[in-house]
């Protein structure tokens, strides 16, 4: 009784062939969930920040608050 | 201004700064594809039951692992050049202030107004009032009107000094005896803080920048009120 020969070539383009295509998508897969989880954000972010900014209101605020030295607030 | 163990930027308070900060979230995208890849490929080959000696060399992946980099490398640069010669236009400023650094403070000359000018100095911390930040206030804030294109001029009196706003994006050398020219747009009011970022001596740490931005008529009643005072 003899054994069957075992498999003796091509051991690491095997190993490749099913590891690089995993590496490939894990990776891509990293980048695609970092830019749909904090680049999108943060620029939807920014936009939704400056479409109902009004520079006047915020201005006005902060001059009341007494942040700024160069104009105090209206009561001073 | 930071806050305690932040990690990222501050928010943006221009433009320029907005533009970076995307860049940035870019180039970080690029640098997770990569570290997650050789992660996995460490992991791998740490694990494998068998070595292979005998592969010498394989044209096939060598002309990948140069292309794909390459590529990878001009999809980093393009956006990287396009900020770069967004940072250098020159958008015809409205106002221009010089900066000079000094051991250990700055001084800034509004030369667009007669004779306006004036040093600022750090807020010691005992003299601190509560709600102001440690070794960040200073005595005479750098006032400029928002929206408004402004250049400034950064100098240095004696040594090497570095004009920062990091909300602003803006950094530049304070070299003696060389002009350093920057230029900003302030998106909104507020007030925003920068240290200086070139060592320079004892006190380095302690010649704070504050820049306050207010609407262009509160600026011009600013400027009327500081001129009457000097």
């Amino acid at each position: 009784m003899s054994l069957p020969k075992p498999v003796m070539r091509g051991l690491l383009a095997k190993r490749l062939k099913f590891h690089l295509p995993i590496a490939f998508a894990l990776s891509l897969g990293a980048a695609i969930a970092f830019k749909y989880m904090v680049t999108e954000p943060r620029k939807k972010a920014y936009a939704d920040f400056y479409k109902q900014y009004d520079a006047v209101k915020e201005f006005n605020a902060m001059r009341e608050a007494g942040i700024f030295e160069s104009v105090r607030p209206s009561g001073e | 201004m930071a806050l305690p163990s932040q990690l990222g930027f501050q928010d943006a308070g221009s433009p320029l700064m907005e533009e970076l900060l995307h860049f940035h979230d870019h180039a970080l995208m690029v640098v997770f594809l990569i570290s997650t890849m050789v992660l996995y490929i460490i992991v791998a080959m740490v694990t494998a039951k068998l070595t292979d000696k005998l592969v010498l060399d394989s044209q096939e992946i060598e002309i990948i692992w140069t292309v794909l980099p390459a590529i990878i490398l001009i999809l980093i640069a393009l956006p990287s050049l396009r900020i770069l010669y967004l940072m250098d236009e020159i958008n015809d400023p409205h106002l221009t202030i010089k900066a000079l650094g000094h051991q250990w403070y700055w001084s800034y000359e509004y030369t667009d107004y007669e004779d306006l000018g004036f040093d600022s100095y750090m807020i010691p911390t005992h003299d601190l009032t509560p709600g102001q930040f440690r070794l960040l206030e200073a005595d005479h804030r750098m006032v400029i009107p928002t929206e408004s294109p402004a250049r400034v001029l950064i100098s240095a009196e004696d040594v090497l000094h570095s004009w920062a706003v990091p909300a602003l994006g803006i950094k530049a050398d304070a070299v003696p005896g060389r002009l350093n020219q920057t230029t900003f747009i302030v998106n909104r009011p507020g007030v925003f803080y920068g240290q200086c970022s070139e060592i320079c001596g004892a006190n380095h740490s302690f010649m704070p920048i504050v820049v306050e931005a207010i609407p262009l008529e509160h600026f011009e009643n600013w400027t009327s009120l500081m001129s009457e005072e000097t």
